[in-house]
C-alpha cells in the first residue's frame, strides 16, 4: 500500500516558517532555531519576526523539528507558511 | 539537476515566508529566483474566477504561462484557503479545445444559417456582425437588438456594454445571466431597503451566535464561507447552526437543527417565525417604531409565463401592479401573520413543530445574534422577492440587523453579479448605481455623466433573460450577442423556449466564449475570448468587496477579451447609423463620429493615457486602444455612485489592496451599512438609518404563502430540483476541462431516495429518463450520493453538457424579479 | 453513430422552420456532424438529441499517491471514501490521517498548514477551519477526460528548459 517507511524515504521536505519571539529574547530564539538540524534563518524583520526554513526527509521529521522550536519559551507564535515535498526516488516523476 | 530543484523549491519557501513576515526576499533567495531564466517565477494577486465568495489567490507565472496558484494569505476573505475549484485555477485556461479563431456558419464561402462553422478573421467577423446589426436596426429598430451578458464580466466590460447598448444602440435589451441568479435578491433589497446589496459583511461569520441556512448549500457552493462558519461553530460551543432545504445535503453535516421542507413552503415558515416573535412578545418595539413601517403586498401575481398560459390567464394581478403595496399598521400585520400557526405551518411544510420552534427561538431570543444565509433556494423561486422580503421581516421585527453577527445576508452566486451586473446595472431596466431607466431624473444623470443629449437613454425597460429567449423564438429579437455565459445550457425549457430562438433564421446569434460550449454550438458566429488573468479587470463579491487584478499572461493567439470585442465593434458604427436625426441635432458635434469616439475615446473613458499603465504589467486591451481604458471605464462608472451611498475608491487603490468594501468614504471601507458608527451615510443621532428610502425606514411586508407554478400530480409525480455541485462551476465549461475536477465528478446523475427508486423498479446505476411536459433528459440513478432527497423529490445538477437537465425545467419566473425558478417543476422518471 | 444522425435529422426538421433542403440526406448528415465539431463536451451531438449516458464510473481505489501540479495543490484522495462520514460529531478522515494516528495507519499526515488558525497562529490540533476535508480533497473516478488539458507544471517547464540549455 503506501510506502511510508520513515528512515528509508526518498523524500526531500522543505517547510518555511515565521517565528515571532519575545523581542528581548530574539538572540536566544535565533540560537534555538539554528541548533536544530536542517534549519536555516534567512531574514529577521525589524520587529523581530524570523523567517526560517526546515529541511527534512519526512512529515514526521519536519513536525518534530518544528515542535522543538515551538516549545522554546521565547517563542510567542510560530506560523507555518509553506511545505513542499520532492519525491527523489529513481522511479519516474508523477504527473 | 536534483540539487537545482531542491534549491528552487527552497527559494519558493523562503519567498513565501518572507512575504508573510513582510520582509524583502533575502539576497540569496532572490538571486536564485532571478539569476537563472529557468527559475523565474512571478507572483501577482487576483480574485478567484469562480463563486461570489470572492477569495483572493496568488497566481504564479513562468514563461508566459500560469504554473501555480495558492490561496492568498493576505486576503481577509479566505486567509490562504481555497476550495477544490480554486486550487485548480491554474488549469482552467489550458483546455486543448480553446477557441482561437472566429467561426462563422458558412456554405461556399458565404454566411449560411445552416452552414458549417468555418474560421474567419476578426475583421470579417465584425463585418458580418455590423451588417446584421444594421439590418436588424433598419427592419425592427433598436428593440430588435439584444445582448445577454454576465455576472462574470469584469466591471469594465459590464459598463462598456451598458454604454454601447443603452446609449449607442439605444436599446434596453441588455440583461445579464445574473437575472437567473440574483434578481430576486435585488428585488427584495429594493422593496425593503430602497437600495441594493447586503448591509452586513463576512465579519458576521466570526461574530454570530447562530446561523440559519435558508435553502443554500454553503458547504458546496460557498465553501470558504462555510469554512469560516465551521470554524466559528466548532470553536465556540454555544453556537447553533440551523439548515433548511428541500433535500438533505452536505451542509446538514454541521447542522444542529436540520429541516427538510416541502418546496415553496419556506414562505410559510418565514411567516410562522414572524408570528412566533409577535406572539411570544419579543418584538423589538423601540426599533420597529423608530425604523420601520408596514406594507401589505399585492398577491396572486402569476408566474411570469407567456400571457397565453392558463396560469397567467388565471392570475388576477400579474400586470403592472404586481409589485405594488399599501401602507398598513403593526396590528394589521400581526393579524396577517397570525394564521401561520405552528400547527398549520408544520402541516404545510412537513417540518415537525418542535423543530420550527427551535428555529424561531434563534430569531426571537434577543440575546442570540443570528445570521441568515440564502442564495438560490430563495432567489430561483416564483415568489423569490417575497422570500427575500420575508426574511428581512424577521430581522427587522427583532432589530437584528446591521450589527456584527446580526445579519440577513444574501449570498451572491457569481464572482461579480454584485460588482458588475447589479452595481453597474447591466439589466434591462437599470442604469449604474441602482438608477432605473424608467425614472426621467435618473436618465438625465446618466446622460449628463456620459455627455450625451437629453433623450438618448430609452425609457422603456427592455427584454429580460426569459423574455429574450421568447422574443428570439417569436422572431422579434434579431441580432443577439451572448458574452461570458452558457445560456443554452443554463436557461430553463431548452426545447420550447431556448433552442428555437437561436435557430430561427430571422435571427443572427453571436456567442463570445473561450471554449466551445453548448451555446456556441447553437450560435451563428463564435468569437474566441480571453479569460480571467489574460486581461485586466475588476470584480465585486457578495460582501461588497471590489477587487482588481492585472493581466498576467497573454491570451492564446487570436483570442480577445470581451472588452476588446465590445469596444472594437463600436468602431463599426457611425452615430448616423444608430441615432435618429432629432437626437443628433441636439448635439451636432457628434456628427460623423463613430460610437467608439462618442462612447469611449472622446468621453471621460478616454481620459487616462497609456503612461499610467504600469510598465511591468501586461495590458493588451489598453495598448490596443491607445489609452488606459480599464481605468477610464472604472472612474467614469464610479462617478455614478460616489456621494450616493455607492462610493468606490480611486481605481489604482484597488490594485494595492485585497479589495475594499463600498461605500469607501475618505479612504475608509464600510463593514456594516445603515448603522451609526460604521456607515458614514447614516444621519447623526439616528442609530439606524435606512437611507435607501426617503423616510429612512425599512419596510416590513405582509406577504402570504402561494403555491408553486407546477407541483407534482398523478402523472408527473416527482418534484425536480436542480443546482450545482462543489467540483464544478456552473455549466462546467471551465471545470470539466480540468482533469482532476472532471474525474472527481464526470457526470451529472439524478439523486433519488432509494425507496422512490425501488417503487419504480430502479436501482443505482440504472439508465433512466427524466420527463416533463416540455422535454426529457437521460441520466443514471444515484441513491447513495452526497444529496439525500426525501421521497417525492429528486435533484439533478446542470454542469453536464451531455445531460441537459434544462430540457425538462419550466421557465416560470418570479413576476417581480423575472428570475427563473429552477428548483421546482413536476417530472416523472422512467426506465429506459 | 449513423442511426442517431438520422434521428437527429428528423428531430431538427421538426424543430427548425423554413429550411431549404437542397442537398441529399447524407450530405445533410455530414453538415450536422461538422457543425457539432464544436460540441467537444458532448461528443459532437446535436443539442436536440442525446447519446446514451455512460455507466456510473468507479472511484479509483489504488492508494497510489498522485503527484501534485504545484506546491499548494491539495492532494487527491487515492482511495474510496464511501460511507466515510465527516460531520459535527465525527471526522472519519482523521482516524487515519491525524498526526497521532499515522504511525498506526501509515497514511500520510495532514500537512502542518492545517494546524494554523485564521490569523496564522499555530494550534495544538487541526484547525476547525480545515475540518471538512472534502472541500479541498476529492477522489477520482476512472473516467477519461473528454478534453485534454495543456497545463504544464513548473518542474516540467524547468526540466524542458534545462534540457535545452544542458549542452554545456
Amino acid at each position: 500500500m503506501t510506502k511510508n517507511n520513515e528512515s528509508t524515504t526518498d523524500e526531500y521536505h522543505v517547510a518555511s516558517f515565521v517565528a515571532y519571539p519575545i523581542f528581548e529574547q530574539l538572540a536566544e530564539v535565533q540560537e534555538a532555531i539554528t541548533t536544530v538540524d536542517g534549519t536555516e534563518i534567512h531574514a529577521t524583520s525589524e520587529e523581530g519576526k524570523i523567517v526560517f526554513t526546515i529541511e527534512g526527509h519526512s512529515y514526521k521529521d519536519i513536525g518534530n523539528k518544528m515542535d522543538t522550536i515551538r516549545h522554546h519559551q521565547g517563542v510567542i507564535n510560530l506560523s507555518p507558511v509553506y511545505h513542499q515535498i520532492l519525491d527523489e526516488s529513481t522511479e519516474s516523476e508523477s504527473h | 539537476m536534483t540539487l537545482n530543484r531542491r534549491e528552487f523549491i527552497k527559494a519558493n519557501a523562503i519567498a513565501a515566508a518572507a512575504a508573510v513576515a513582510g520582509v524583502s526576499v533575502p539576497a540569496m533567495a532572490s538571486n536564485l529566483i532571478t539569476s537563472s531564466d529557468i527559475t523565474k517565477l512571478k507572483w501577482d494577486k487576483a480574485p478567484c474566477r469562480f463563486c461570489g465568495t470572492g477569495c483572493s489567490v496568488n497566481v504564479g507565472v513562468m514563461d508566459g504561462k500560469v504554473v501555480a496558484t495558492h490561496g492568498d494569505i493576505k486576503s481577509p476573505v479566505n486567509k490562504g484557503l481555497n476550495c477544490v475549484k480554486g486550487y485548480f485555477l491554474s488549469k482552467i485556461m489550458y483546455g486543448k479545445d480553446r477557441l482561437t479563431q472566429p467561426l462563422l456558419r458558412m456554405t461556399n464561402g458565404k454566411y449560411d444559417k445552416e452552414g458549417q462553422f468555418s474560421p474567419i478573421s476578426w475583421d470579417q467577423a465584425f463585418d458580418v456582425m455590423a451588417e446584421k446589426a444594421k439590418d436588424a436596426l433598419k427592419k425592427g429598430g433598436p428593440e430588435a437588438l439584444g445582448m445577454f451578458g454576465s455576472g462574470q464580466w469584469t466591471v469594465q466590460e459590464g459598463y462598456a456594454a451598458v454604454k454601447l447598448m443603452k446609449a449607442g444602440f439605444r436599446t434596453n435589451n441588455i440583461d445579464p445571466n445574473a437575472r437567473h441568479c440574483m434578481a430576486s435578491a435585488v428585488g427584495g433589497f429594493m422593496r425593503t431597503f430602497g437600495i441594493d446589496e447586503p448591509m452586513g459583511c463576512y465579519d458576521d461569520l466570526e461574530a454570530a451566535d447562530a446561523f440559519v441556512l435558508w435553502g443554500s448549500n454553503m458547504a458546496e457552493m460557498h465553501p470558504i464561507l462555510w469554512t469560516r462558519l465551521t470554524d466559528r461553530r466548532l470553536s465556540a460551543p454555544h453556537v447553533r447552526v440551523a439548515v433548511l432545504s428541500t433535500f438533505e445535503h452536505r451542509s446538514f453535516d454541521l447542522a444542529d437543527n436540520g429541516m427538510i421542507f416541502t418546496p415553496q413552503t419556506d414562505l410559510a415558515i418565514l411567516n410562522y417565525i414572524a408570528n412566533y416573535i409577535i406572539e411570544t412578545d419579543r418584538v423589538n418595539k423601540d426599533f420597529v417604531t423608530k425604523h420601520t413601517n408596514f406594507r401589505l403586498g399585492e398577491t396572486d401575481i402569476g408566474y411570469g409565463l407567456r400571457p397565453e398560459h392558463p396560469l397567467e390567464q388565471k392570475a388576477k394581478n400579474n400586470g403592472e401592479t404586481a409589485g405594488s403595496s399599501t401602507e398598513i399598521d403593526f396590528d394589521t400585520y400581526a393579524k396577517f401573520v397570525s394564521t401561520y400557526t405552528a400547527e398549520y405551518t408544520s402541516k404545510l411544510s412537513g417540518v415537525p413543530e418542535h423543530k420550527l420552534k427551535e428555529l424561531a427561538e434563534l430569531y426571537a431570543d434577543p440575546k442570540v445574534k443570528v445570521t441568515s444565509f440564502w442564495t438560490m433556494g430563495f432567489n430561483q423561486h416564483t415568489r423569490g422577492v417575497w422570500a427575500n422580503n420575508l426574511v428581512y421581516n424577521i430581522h427587522l421585527l427583532t432589530g437584528k440587523i446591521s450589527t456584527p453577527g446580526n445579519s440577513p445576508f444574501s449570498l451572491t452566486g457569481q464572482p461579480s453579479a454584485c460588482g458588475t451586473a447589479r452595481e453597474v446595472g447591466t439589466f434591462s431596466h437599470r442604469l449604474p448605481a441602482d438608477l432605473v431607466v424608467k425614472n426621467p431624473k435618473h436618465r438625465k444623470i446618466a446622460e449628463k455623466i456620459w455627455g450625451l443629449p437629453d433623450g438618448t437613454v430609452p425609457p422603456k425597460p427592455g427584454y429580460h433573460a426569459a423574455l429574450q429567449n421568447r422574443m428570439l423564438k417569436d422572431g422579434k429579437l434579431n441580432f443577439y450577442w451572448v458574452q461570458c455565459n452558457n445560456n443554452m445550457q443554463a436557461a430553463a425549457n431548452i426545447n420550447e423556449e431556448a433552442y428555437p430562438g437561436y435557430r430561427n433564421p430571422k435571427n443572427f446569434i453571436v456567442v463570445s466564449d473561450p471554449y466551445p460550449t453548448v451555446t456556441a454550438q447553437s450560435a451563428d458566429l463564435i468569437l474566441p475570448t480571453a479569460m480571467w488573468v489574460e486581461k485586466e479587470g475588476v470584480y465585486g463579491n457578495a460582501e461588497r468587496r471590489t477587487q482588481a487584478w492585472y493581466q498576467m499572461v497573454k491570451s492564446p493567439e487570436g483570442a480577445q477579451s470581451d472588452l476588446w470585442q465590445l469596444v472594437e465593434f463600436s468602431k463599426r458604427f457611425k452615430i448616423e447609423d444608430v441615432w435618429p436625426e432629432e437626437l443628433i441635432a441636439k448635439q451636432p458635434e457628434v456628427r460623423g463620429k463613430t460610437l467608439f469616439d462618442v462612447l469611449y475615446k472622446d468621453s471621460s473613458v478616454g481620459k487616462y493615457s497609456l503612461d499610467e499603465v504600469p510598465e511591468d504589467h501586461l495590458n493588451d486591451d489598453a495598448r490596443a486602444f491607445g489609452f488606459y481604458i480599464q481605468k477610464g471605464l472604472f472612474e467614469e462608472y464610479a462617478t455614478f455612485g460616489r456621494g450616493h451611498g455607492h462610493d468606490l475608491a480611486p481605481y489604482d487603490r484597488y490594485h494595492q489592496e485585497r479589495g475594499l468594501r463600498w461605500p469607501v468614504v475618505n479612504g475608509k471601507e464600510t463593514q456594516w451599512r445603515f448603522k451609526e458608527g460604521t456607515d458614514p451615510y447614516v444621519k447623526k443621532g439616528s442609530g439606524w438609518d435606512f437611507y435607501g428610502h426617503k423616510d429612512g425606514r425599512a419596510r416590513i411586508f405582509a406577504l402570504p404563502y402561494e403555491p408553486a407554478a407546477e407541483s407534482p400530480d398523478e402523472e408527473y409525480d416527482l418534484w425536480l430540483s436542480t443546482g450545482r455541485v462543489l467540483e464544478h462551476w456552473h455549466s462546467g465549461s471551465m471545470t470539466q476541462r480540468v482533469p482532476e475536477l472532471y474525474k472527481a465528478m464526470p457526470d451529472a446523475l439524478v439523486y433519488m431516495h432509494p425507496d422512490d427508486a425501488k417503487a419504480r423498479n430502479m436501482r443505482r446505476g440504472d439508465l433512466v429518463k427524466l420527463v416533463s411536459r416540455r422535454g426529457e433528459v437521460q441520466t443514471r440513478v444515484e441513491t447513495r450520493g452526497r444529496n439525500k432527497p426525501p421521497i417525492g423529490l429528486v435533484y439533478m445538477p446542470w454542469f453536464d453538457a451531455s445531460r441537459l437537465v434544462n430540457k425538462v425545467t419550466l421557465d416560470a419566473t418570479d413576476p417581480l424579479s423575472k428570475q427563473t425558478d429552477y428548483k421546482k417543476c413536476a417530472i416523472k422518471i422512467v426506465k429506459v | 453513430m449513423k442511426i442517431s444522425n438520422i434521428k437527429s435529422i428528423v428531430t431538427s426538421l421538426l424543430v427548425l422552420s423554413c429550411m431549404a433542403i437542397s442537398t441529399s440526406f447524407t450530405a445533410f448528415a455530414t453538415d450536422k456532424a461538422e457543425i457539432n465539431t464544436v460540441a467537444t463536451l458532448r461528443d459532437h451531438t446535436e443539442i436536440t438529441t442525446q447519446q446514451e449516458p455512460n455507466r456510473i464510473h468507479k472511484v479509483i481505489n489504488k492508494d497510489i499517491k498522485q503527484g501534485r501540479n504545484y506546491p499548494m495543490q491539495p492532494p487527491i484522495i487515492p482511495h474510496t471514501i464511501r460511507s466515510y462520514e465527516v460531520n459535527k460529531n465525527n471526522n472519519k478522515c482523521m482516524s487515519c490521517h491525524s498526526r497521532h494516528r499515522t504511525e498506526k495507519s501509515q497514511a500520510p499526515m495532514v500537512s502542518v498548514t492545517h494546524y494554523m488558525d485564521r490569523d496564522g497562529n499555530f494550534l495544538a490540533d487541526v484547525s476547525p477551519r480545515r475540518y471538512f476535508c472534502n472541500q479541498c480533497h476529492v477522489t477520482q473516478l476512472d473516467a477519461e477526460p473528454l478534453v485534454e488539458n495543456t497545463f504544464i507544471d513548473m518542474n516540467s517547464l524547468m526540466k524542458s528548459k534545462t534540457a535545452n540549455t544542458d549542452q554545456h
